[in-house]
């Protein structure tokens, strides 16, 4: 599961296995001249700060973790350039380093209940058919009136792993392949990851619907 | 039209790859015939498609602080 640490930010380029975070000194040197990084940095690297940034919020939930985060990441991205094949999928491969950032940095300061949530995940990953093979029983309509702080209270509610595949599909439009490169998971965990999150997120979108008054089914 | 779906759980999985943009032709086709004729499909879909613009439209986007971006460039400079 992504509860364990991945440090092996470069896994998913065509290098000779080395670790980005272990060993910078073994990445295969792609031998780029200063001049050469920094305009990869800037050209590549900077024009998806925003949506970094917009990832780092949504993880951390707190703007000073978000900028932490966020530079830390870059800082890193620059460290390992060299493992960074010019022309790829930057932002992918930026990404991946701010979510591992996250996962190994992060994660244990977090200030979410973070011992609620695990164990909530836990049940929902060891209880599949129950949790899954279900669907929630509400309206689109019902769900239409809601402002975007709602939906976002909805999502921050949700555990760290179902929110984050959420982020990556709807909110930052990533194709499938890409979210299991991001991920380190197969293709078919991020489907069913998937599917589970968008069933809790529409149980708290019911949730927050009914407790704010918008029309049910039932009415009172 | 249906007003059961017996294959709700796997319809539900399929309307998604679609709304993602994932499906195959043939899951398209499929999910054509049963927004014709399936209400529960129905209802799902647009179920799923509200929850997805909900995402992508409503939520507010944050946007990195000047202040960081300046930090940043900045200490790259100071690295090599
Ligand atoms: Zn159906």
């Amino acid at each position: 599961m992504s509860d364990t640490p991945t440090r092996d930010d470069d896994q998913t380029l065509p290098t000779d296995g080395s670790s980005v975070e272990q060993s910078p000194s073994d990445a295969p040197a792609r031998g780029y001249t200063d001049e050469q990084k920094y305009r990869i940095f800037n050209k590549e690297f900077m024009p998806h700060i925003d949506s970094m940034y917009n990832f780092a919020f949504r993880l951390t939930t707190d703007e000073d973790d978000a900028n932490d985060l966020v530079q830390d990441t870059y800082l890193k991205a620059f460290r390992f350039i060299s493992s960074f094949e010019q022309g790829t999928n930057a932002k992918a491969w930026l990404f991946r380093i701010l979510k591992n950032s996250f996962i190994n940095d992060y994660r244990k300061k977090s200030k979410e209940p973070a011992k609620v949530d695990y164990q909530d995940v836990e049940t929902t990953y060891n209880s599949e058919d129950a949790e899954t093979e279900h669907t929630v029983d509400l309206r689109a309509e019902s769900v239409s009136d809601l402002i975007g702080d709602e939906v976002a209270t909805a999502l921050n509610s949700l555990p760290v792993d179902f929110r984050t595949v959420i982020i990556l599909c709807d909110i930052e439009g990533f194709t499938y392949e890409e979210m299991a490169k991001i991920l380190d998971i197969p293709i078919g965990t991020v489907r069913s990851r998937l599917h589970r999150a968008r069933n809790l997120l529409k149980e708290k979108l019911r949730d927050y619907a009914s407790s704010m008054g918008y029309k049910e089914e039932t009415d009172e | 039209m249906k007003e059961n779906c017996s294959h709700q759980v796997d319809c539900l999985k399929m309307i998604q790859l679609i709304l993602d943009g994932e499906a195959t032709e043939q899951q398209l086709a499929k999910l054509q015939i049963n927004l014709e004729s399936c209400q529960p499909c129905i209802r799902m879909y647009h179920l799923e498609k509200e929850v997805k613009e909900l995402l992508t439209k409503r939520m507010e986007k944050r946007c990195c602080p000047d202040e960081l971006v300046a930090t940043i460039k900045s200490r790259i400079l100071s690295f090599s």
